[in-house]
Order: C-alpha cells, then structure tokens, then sequence
C-alpha cells in the first residue's frame, strides 16, 4: 500500500484563492519526500488537506488507505505533525506537555514518560525538561514539537517548515535528526520546505511546487536528467588550452567552468589538458543543485526562493 | 459513542482543562469567591439579624403571610430559617454552576486557538465530536464540583450558626435533591453546551465572553424566575421542569456535536 496518494488533488479557498491545482503524486512507505516551492506555492494547504483540516475541492487523496477528509481521526492516530501552527501549552513542562500528548494518543503515564524522556535526550532536551515552555527558545520548541509528533510512533511524519525560524546550526540539527529517526524507525516523511538547499541533503525524492501546481517530482538523478543541464567541470589551469577556448568560461585567474555531458568525459579531457603542456591544479565536477533544477524548471531568478 | 466518549484520552483533555484552572491561583480564586459569598456570608448575615436584632422579624412576619408556608408566631425563626433554606438559598444553585462554569466555558475553545495549541489538539486521534464532548465535559464537571463544595459549605455553616445561636437545626427539604441532582446540573449543561458552541466561533476570548453574557444572561434569567415560583409551588412541578431542562440539555448537547468541522475552527 503506498503511504501517500494523492490524485489530481484541487483545493480552492472560499474567497476564490486556489491553492492546489490538480496534484497527483505518490508516497512509497519509508521514502523521506522533500515536497518542496516558495511562499505560497500550496505546502502547507496540501499537509492539510492530507490531515483532514481542510476537504478537497476536487480530486481525492489517501493516506496509508485512509481518506482523510473522511476519518480523519484514523489518519491522525498513525502521522505525526510539526508546523508553526500546532504549538504546546506554555504553562506546562517540556514533558508534562509529552506526556498530556501522549495520554491524547491512548499512552498511559509511564509510557508517556518512558518514551517522553527517551525522545527528549535525542532532542537534546533533557536539561529543559522540566521547565515550562514559557521559557523554551523557538529552536527548543521546533525540536519539543519533533518529539510530540514521534511520541505514538506514527508511521508518517508530516513536517511543514520544521526548520523555520532556526539558526542554520539548529537547523542542521534537526535535519540530522529527522535523517537518523527516518532511517532508524523506517517512518515515511513528507517534509515541507522552500529551503531546497537542507532538503537536497535529507530528503529520497522530491515534489516541486509552483502556485498549486506539481512541476516536477522524482529522485535527484532523475530530475538532474530531466534539467538535461549535465555536469559542470571546474578547472583551475596555468592557462587554458586552444582547444577548450571555445566551449569555457572563465571564472575568474586561472579559473574555468566547462560544461559536459557525462563523468565518462572528465579522464580524457584531463590527459589532452596536460598533454597540451598546461598544469592542472584543481578539477571539480559539479552535479546540478536542486536549485539548479528548480530554478531551470520554473525560470525564476534566483532571489525568489 | 458513548463507550467512547469516557475513554482515557477524552479524560486526559478534560483533566489538561481542568488543572489549567485549579492550578491557576488568582483564577481559582475568583472562581470560589461568588459562589462562597453567596452561600455562607448571605445566610450568616441573615442568622445574625435574627439573633440580634429579633425586632426586625416583624417585617418578615408580613413576608410570611405572602408566603403559601404555616407558620406560628412562636416558631417565627425556625420557619424563617427553613424559609431561607428551603426557598431563598436553592435559587443560588442554579447560577452558581453556570457562573462558575462560564469563564472556562468561554475559553475552552478560543483559548486553545488564541494560544496556538488547537491545532495540535486537532491533530490528535479524536474526534471533533469526542473533543467538544471532552471540553463541554470538563466545564460541566468543575461546575459541578464548586456547586457541591458550595452546597456542603453552606449547609455546615448554616447548621453550626443555627445550632449555637438558635438553639435550633435547619431542615433542608428533600426539593434538596431535585435540585442538586438534576435542575442545577441541567441548567448547568445547557449553559455549558452554548458557551462552549460560542468558544469554538469565536476569534477571541473577550467575543466569546459577550456572546455568553448577552445571549445567555436573559435566557438564565428566566429560568431562575421560572425555578423561583415552581418551588414555592409543588415539589412535582420542581420535578417535571427538572426534567424538561435535562431533555432539553441532552438534545442540545447531541445537536451541537454535529455542527462543527476543521475547516470553521480554525478560520
Ligand atoms: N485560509 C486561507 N484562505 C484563503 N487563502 C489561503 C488560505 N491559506 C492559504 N491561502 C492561500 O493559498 C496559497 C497557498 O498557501 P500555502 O499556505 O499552502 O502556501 P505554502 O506553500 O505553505 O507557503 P509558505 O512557504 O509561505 O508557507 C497562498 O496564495 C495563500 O495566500
Ligand atoms: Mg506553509
């Protein structure tokens, strides 16, 4: 059964606004899929509608087998949700608050507590948690949230923006967890995010979202082939050879990016390089970024993301 | 349903709600502070004119003509004691609870969406229904609860006053029971439901405050007059009304658990 499926999904807001426009995509159980676009390209209406908050104006959608817009609270009792919107009670401790949730999910007390703990030291929460939320860092809740949604052992984890808000060491931090309990708990994660770069180091398979609409999804290599845009080798050469005059470009002293097709192409090059008399100092092949891609597919300059 | 409407993690909402409020001093305070006065510090005063300023009694004898009660004037304190008790202090119960539920009522919803928690809450394994069950549940309950602590103090009080400065004690009527056990909880619960229904529309605490004070004021009202005659008049009567205001609780209560959906809640 595929963890996530979503069929020409379409929402259209009451004030006329749509939001999701005819989505189809599908989750295997224990992929980490980066679903990813800029403000206001449909993440968040999306994780909604795939937790029942929100119904479909057209199309359908299931999780694990479950309609969401349906039975809701099924769907619920197997995901875990982080987004900016689903925060914790202040008045409470860093694991009262678990363990309230935990009890919400059917645990009792000491399993609550037991899990509570456990999750809270691989936050690296312990120390706060016995202190009200009231005095937690917005790093510190981000994780705290994390570790709510993993406290029923759900079997997919819907994170919307987990990392917003975080310096860019907290941000890594969380990313290492999410790859470590994603690998570890075999979790499918559906992770929302416009930050490409932290995506392309955590996530199996993307969704590229612009206003409503899938642009394009699968895995690096084949989104890479999709671009068509092939490797960039860059060289830093005493000089550049005749030859490769025509098809370089100069990045600076000494400094070339020549584009090609295939790695097969970069030992043969390198030997007519040095045959031709020239030092080779450095020699980088460079893949295709995610944003590289993102930005080929849509045509945004750069700064939008 | 039913069976799982008590179920644990129904429970551990109404428990979160309630714990917010004990735990929260000043607000508990001002929760126990109307109720208290209004059952021990009323009829005390009341016991004290009567033992120390007995001439006064003779207004009261004019009021007990008025009033379908036998009563000799050699027995004249007893029967105003038994008159404050019977007649005058049941009034105080059914607006009590309501009173004391209300603020908690108000905020059940909107409280959570001000604070950003209900979103997660909705995110649990629950139902709406079983999630607005739950917080109609934990108000009613902590009604109930200042309801009987008021009862339990005023009576005592009443009965140690009486005792040492009368020489006498009061007898509560057996009306007592109709009273605690259905028409103050069914009054209670009606008030609840529309409360809690006002909460979830609300966008803030103060917008569910003012629907609650002015729709439900002048309805509560009424009833309370309503009670006021009914129990100078037959214990039966007490008994139909009592029962009418518990049906009328439920079928709201049942209606009401079907109104809402994610999408009004959390705009
Ligand atoms: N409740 C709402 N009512 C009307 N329009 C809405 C509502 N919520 C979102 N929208 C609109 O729907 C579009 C998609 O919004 P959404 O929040 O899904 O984007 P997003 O990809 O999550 O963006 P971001 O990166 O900023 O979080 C936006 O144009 C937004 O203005
Ligand atoms: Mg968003």
């Amino acid at each position: 059964m595929n963890a996530v499926t979503l069929d020409h999904l379409s929402k259209t807001y009451p004030g006329g606004r749509q939001a999701v426009d005819s989505v189809s995509l599908t989750l295997e159980p224990g992929e980490v899929f980066g679903f990813l676009g800029p403000n206001g390209a449909g993440k968040t209406t999306t994780v909604k509608l795939l937790n029942g908050m929100l119904t479909p104006t057209r199309g359908s959608l299931r999780v694990f087998g479950l309609d969401p817009a349906a039975a809701p609270e099924k769907v619920h009792a197997l995901s875990g949700v982080v987004t900016e919107h689903a925060q914790m009670y202040d008045h409470l401790t860093g694991l009262d608050n678990l363990i309230f949730y935990g009890a919400l999910f059917g645990l009792d007390i000491p399993e609550s507590r037991r899990r509570g703990q456990k999750l809270l030291a691989q936050m690296e929460l312990s120390d706060a948690e016995n202190v009200k939320l009231a005095a937690y860092s917005t790093g510190m809740r981000q994780r705290l949230s994390l570790a709510r949604a993993l406290l029923h052992r759900p079997s997919i984890l819907f994170l919307d923006e987990p990392t917003s808000g975080l310096d860019p060491e907290s941000a890594q931090k969380v990313h290492a967890m999410i790859r470590r309990l994603a690998a570890e708990q075999g979790c499918t994660v559906f992770l929302c995010t416009h930050q490409l770069r932290y995506a392309q180091e955590i996530c199996t398979r993307y969704g590229l979202m612009e206003e409503g609409r899938l642009l394009a999804q699968g895995t690096l290599e084949s989104l890479q082939a999709r671009v068509g845009s092939g490797i960039t080798l860059k060289l830093r050469l005493s000089s550049l050879p005749a030859f490769l005059e025509k098809r370089a470009v100069s990045l600076g002293e000494h400094l070339f990016a020549l584009p090609i097709r295939t790695e097969n192409e970069i030992p043969e090059l390198v030997r007519q390089i040095a045959a031709d008399g020239k030092d080779i100092f450095h020699v980088q092949a460079e893949l295709p970024t995610l944003e590289d891609i993102y930005f080929a597919l849509t045509n945004r300059p750069k700064e939008t993301l | 349903m039913r069976s799982s409407i008590f179920n644990g993690q129904a429970l551990a909402i109404i428990k979160k709600d309630i714990a917010a409020i004990v735990s929260n001093r000043r607000m508990f305070l001002a929760l126990l502070i109307v109720p208290l006065v209004l059952t021990v510090i009323v009829p005390t005063v009341f016991l004290l004119i009567l033992h120390f300023v007995p001439e006064e009694t003779a207004d009261f004898q004019k009021l007990l003509e008025l009033m379908p009660i036998e009563s000799q004037p050699r027995e004249m304190p007893k029967t105003l004691i038994n008159l404050l008790l019977n007649y005058f202090l049941p009034i105080f119960f059914l607006i009590i609870p309501v009173m004391a539920a209300s603020v908690m009522a108000a905020s059940s919803f909107v409280g959570e969406k001000e604070k950003r928690t209900l979103e997660t809450l909705l995110y649990g394994p629950l139902s709406l229904k079983e999630i607005f069950y739950a917080k109609v549940m934990a108000s009613f309950l902590l009604s109930m609860a200042v309801s009987v602590l008021s009862f339990a103090a005023m009576l005592l009080v009443l009965e140690i006053e009486s005792g040492l400065l009368l020489g006498f004690l009061a007898a509560p009527k057996v009306t007592w029971l109709l009273i605690m056990l259905l028409v103050s909880p069914a009054i209670s619960l009606i008030a609840v439901t529309l409360i809690v229904r006002f909460s979830a529309k609300a966008q803030s605490i103060e917008d569910a405050q003012q629907s609650a004070i002015f729709l439900l004021l002048p309805i509560l009202l009424l009833l309370v007059g309503q009670f006021t005659g009914v129990l100078l008049l037959s214990g039966w009567l007490l008994l139909a009304l009592g029962l009418v205001c518990a049906a009328a609780a439920a079928l709201l209560l049942k209606r009401s658990l079907h109104r809402f959906q994610y999408e009004t809640l959390l705009q």
